[in-house]
């Protein structure tokens, strides 16, 4: 087991690296950065200029790994919008964003689950058709708009809840079911497909069999063993979040990690682009490979190998 | 001795996309304490069907009828899954076929055996690791008490088949349905198992309803023998009479099947039933076995169940006369 | 001893033949996802097509005059705009039936794109295995390993946005899952024995891949197609969204409800409709693919 965690963590490192260079390349050769950073009405001069204040005229190797060196000691250098160095930045907004994924995450699975469990056990019943119909329904609205409805409802209509920031956690309400609600979908039909092929295994009718009560032979012998890939899909759906967050922390004004990516891209400090980007890719490569060693540890079949 | 399982014209119906499979049709099971009943018959007959009919384990969309079901004089059919679910594991318990697939992944063999007894009686943890490690060792697992630790993964077929015999046993039911118990593994370890069974079965004075297509199997273990073919017993009698005295043509048919040592010459055929099982979607008239029959005839239309002997039935119009033939 | 010809024995039923198509007609039609999803991209698809004749005016005429028009529903609504106007006074219908035609196109070619990148990929590793899966593995490890908005987002920015920007930005970008399904399809196909069977008739790998093999992926890819299909167009939306996307004033749903943003507190038909119209396209396209699968292995193997 030990070595199989070591194997995983080198892989994930060797990705890691792939992605700071894929970005890296990907940022830097999309188009000229010193002219997009002087901006539309410069003139040629003032571009050159901005060119060699920023090192933008090195080859592009040299600007790779003195951006990775300097990476590798935590220094992604200072945002060229605000005073504070990206790290600060990073610091400021990463908790936030943090908080926002984890609470939605919570929202997405508390539903997801016993929704799933629901339509696995009356199958093809109405309460199966809702959740699937809530399933698809969900999958198809996009998540900028479902968050523009959310506030018409609940905060224009109804003035339950804030529009934007995020100091109170009424704040976190409105973002947290527009950020779950995309992934809720995908978690329910996993519980459900889960459920619906374990309930058909051999070892639920030993169970049956036994004489144990319905309940019992649900929860305990059949959820025990559907839910293993629900929980590593939910890791990985974490790490989906913390990508997408972009849109609705901006609609939200939640001053997160998506909304300071955003932002940066728009004032094109990339720097602090760049940054995000890597932090978001490690987080997903960590969540990913949690996902794989929970994966491994629930199933007993693997730990006793 | 009154019986402990006593059923009448059990039928079976599942509803299929080309119509009503009717996989068991109208069959007798009489089973008093402490006795061996073997159900022979091959794959599709009906004996699995019946035996979850018996346990209340059919799939949801089958539909079980029977003029009366009754186990140690209570009604199966007036029971609701609740109801069931009190009798299942404490007075009637069953093992499964496949031994690789029957137990939980998840949960150790302990866990598993105990949760058996827990569920029904009112005992310690303790109380309950104490009985799941004895009935263990009964069945002939080794090192018993480590076991309880292990996980299923952790053991082969022939040793997770009998930790599902002790588990069966946790509450020293009245009645062990055992389908196929022996099929999925080795012949070696077959042989083992049987044995196993049937000690058991002695010591404990559990009555046994033994799912079979092996009539080897029903030689060396069965009191006596219902033969199922297409959804019917098509005979029923003690072990020793069904071999000396097949009064079915099924029953001799399979019986001519068997190679014997020193009457089976090397090098020649081996018998086997020509044509193939009819569909059981629908109805069916007459004989079941009508189409691979050399005998059949008019009166095959309504073929009568013949008591040739008090034990003794079989559903032919040729029972009496096959009876008298002696078989070697 | 009479011959065992008589007949009450019962022998198998026959069954009445039924021809195949009419069969699959009859599963198809029996399944009320599939028919619903095709239905509805069927009716957009059409009215997408038809746009430039049903469409009642110019979808890029303004008229600051009668901005910002309400719904026919409404009291100061009229029939001239059913469904209103814009804030620069451009009918709202239009632009939605117009708006229509660039989900459709960049939904179509992002799914090409990728698609061919996808499959490739795919077949490549679940095909030869070996040294090329554990190449292609890893590509697409790092490419799910990247946040797919953000990166699209930035290189949006710098190269400017535009429909073939974002075409091309999400065909390149969206083939992870098309690599996946194939991937493991090959893999499960590749032991099968009718490539075996061509294998020893010496037939040639790219024989073998053309001829046998892409054939039998057919079913998953076409689930997944209509599934990454109704993804991109909620990409394409949420970069347009943003501005980042399909520019001003080419319609597209996104930015339409992009513009109406300001408006949306006290008119708030401006986002409400994109927005609904949008979501029932993506419902329909998922509908349509989930109902593929079902057909295709009702067992869950895509």
């Amino acid at each position: 087991m030990l070595t199989y965690i070591f194997r995983r963590l080198l892989v994930a490192l060797a990705v890691m690296m792939t992605v700071a260079v894929v970005s890296f390349m990907l940022l830097h050769l999309s188009g000229d950065l010193a002219t997009a950073i002087a901006g539309p009405e410069s003139s040629a001069a003032d571009v050159e200029k901005i060119r060699i204040q920023y090192g933008l005229d090195r080859p592009i190797t040299t600007q790779f790994f003195e951006w990775l060196w300097a990476a590798l000691h935590l220094d992604f250098g200072r945002s060229f919008y605000f005073p504070n160095t990206v790290v600060e930045l990073i610091g400021e907004r990463l908790p936030i964003t943090l908080k926002l994924g984890g609470i939605s995450l919570l929202l997405a699975v508390l539903v997801a689950i016993p929704l799933g469990v629901a339509a696995a056990l009356y199958r093809d019943s109405w309460v199966d058709r809702v959740a699937l119909g809530i399933a698809v329904v969900g999958q198809a609205m996009p998540s900028f708009w479902f968050a523009l409805t959310l506030i018409l409802i609940f905060s224009v209509q109804l003035k339950w809840l804030p529009v934007a920031g995020n100091v109170s956690w009424q704040h976190f309400v409105l973002p947290a079911i527009a950020l779950g609600y995309y992934a809720m979908p995908s978690l329910m039909r996993l519980t459900r497909a889960g459920m619906l092929d374990v309930l058909g295994s051999d070892y639920i009718r030993t169970a049956r069999a036994k004489g144990l009560s319905r309940k019992r032979v649900v929860f305990k012998h059949a959820l025990r063993n559907a839910i293993i890939p629900v929980v590593a899909l939910a890791a990985v759906e974490l790490g989906f979040m913390l990508g997408g967050s972009v849109v609705i922390e901006s609609v939200y004004s939640m001053q997160g990690l998506g909304q300071l990516a955003w932002d940066s891209i728009s004032r094109n400090d990339y720097p602090v682009v760049q940054a995000v980007v890597l932090i978001i890719a490690v987080f997903y490569i960590g969540l990913t490979f949690v996902a794989d060693v929970l994966n491994a540890a629930l199933d007993p079949r693997m730990r006793t190998r | 001795m009154s019986l402990l399982l006593d059923i009448k014209n059990l039928k079976v119906d599942l509803p299929t996309e080309r119509g009503t499979l009717q996989a068991v049709r109208g069959i007798d099971i009489q089973v008093k304490r402490g006795e061996m009943l073997c159900l022979v018959g091959e794959s599709g007959c009906g004996k699995s069907m019946t035996s979850l009919a018996l346990m209340g384990l059919l799939p949801s969309k089958a539909k079980r009828t029977a003029d009366h079901m009754l186990f140690d004089g209570i009604d199966l059919q007036s029971l609701d899954e609740r109801g069931m679910a009190q009798l299942r594991g404490a007075r009637m318990s069953m093992i499964f076929q496949e031994p690789m697939t029957s137990l939980n992944p998840s949960y150790t063999l302990g866990d598993q055996l105990c949760e058996a007894l827990r569920a029904h009686k009112k005992v310690t943890a303790a109380q309950a690791r104490d009985r799941a490690v004895y009935l263990l060792e009964r069945a002939g697992v080794p090192m018993a008490a480590d076991r309880m630790r292990q996980y299923p993964h952790q053991l082969s077929g022939g040793l997770r088949q009998r930790v599902m015999i002790a588990m069966a046993l946790m509450c020293e039911p009245d009645l062990i349905i055992a389908d196929e118990p022996t099929t999925a593994l080795d012949v070696t370890i077959q042989a083992q198992i049987l044995r196993l069974i049937r000690e058991l079965q002695k010591e404990f004075g559990t009555a046994v309803v033994f799912i079979t297509h092996d009539l080897g199997v029903v030689a060396r273990i069965a009191d006596n023998v219902s033969v199922m073919y297409a959804g019917q017993v098509v005979e029923h009698a003690p072990v020793r009479e069904i071999f000396a005295h097949p009064s079915h043509y099924y029953t001799s048919g399979l019986l001519n099947c068997i190679p014997v040592r020193g009457k089976t010459l090397p090098g020649s055929r081996l018998q086997s039933i020509p044509g193939v099982v009819p569909s059981l979607i629908g109805k069916v008239e007459g004989c079941t076995f009508a189409n691979r029959c050399a005998h059949v005839r008019e009166a095959c239309i309504a073929p009568p169940n013949v008591q040739v002997d008090p034990t003794h039935t079989a559903l032919c119009v040729d029972a009496v006369t096959l009876a008298s033939l002696e078989t070697a | 001893m009479s011959s065992p010809n008589i007949t009450f024995g019962k022998p198998p039923l026959p069954l009445p033949a039924i021809p195949a198509w009419r069969r699959w007609t009859k599963r198809v039609l029996g399944h009320h996802g599939l028919t619903l999803g095709a239905i509805i991209l069927l009716v957009i698809a059409i009215a997408a097509l038809l746009a430039p004749w049903i469409a009642p005016h110019d979808p890029y005429e303004q008229d600051v005059t009668r901005r910002m028009i309400p719904p026919v529903w409404y009291a100061k609504g009229s029939w001239e705009f059913i469904l209103g106007t814009d804030k620069l006074g451009r009918d709202y219908l239009s632009r939605l039936l117009y708006g229509a035609r660039v989900s459709l196109i960049i939904g179509f070619m992002v799914t090409l794109i990728s698609g061919v990148i996808g499959t490739t990929l795919g077949v490549l590793a679940g095909y030869f295995g070996g040294r090329v899966d554990a190449v292609v593995s890893y590509i697409l490890t790092v490419r799910l390993a990247m946040p797919v908005v953000l990166v699209a987002l930035a290189m949006a920015s710098l190269v400017g946005g535009s429909l073939n920007v974002v075409i091309l930005l999400l065909g390149l970008l969206l083939w992870d899952r098309f690599a996946i399904v194939t991937r493991s399809a090959t893999q499960q196909l590749r032991d099968a024995e009718f490539i075996a069977a061509a294998k020893s008739l010496g037939a040639s790998t790219p024989y073998i891949v053309i001829r046998e093999l892409l054939p039998n992926l057919l079913s998953a890819l076409l689930v997944v197609a209509t599934l990454e299909m109704a993804h991109a167009i909620l990409l394409e939306s949420t970069l347009s969204f943003l501005g980042l996307g399909v520019q001003p004033p080419t319609p597209s749903w996104g930015l339409m409800v992009a513009e109406g943003k300001a408006y949306m507190f006290f008119q708030a038909w401006v986002i409400l409709i994109p927005g609904i119209v949008l979501a029932t396209l993506v419902l329909g396209i998922n509908l349509l693919g989930d109902g593929l699968r079902d057909l295709t292995a009702p067992d869950g193997r895509n």
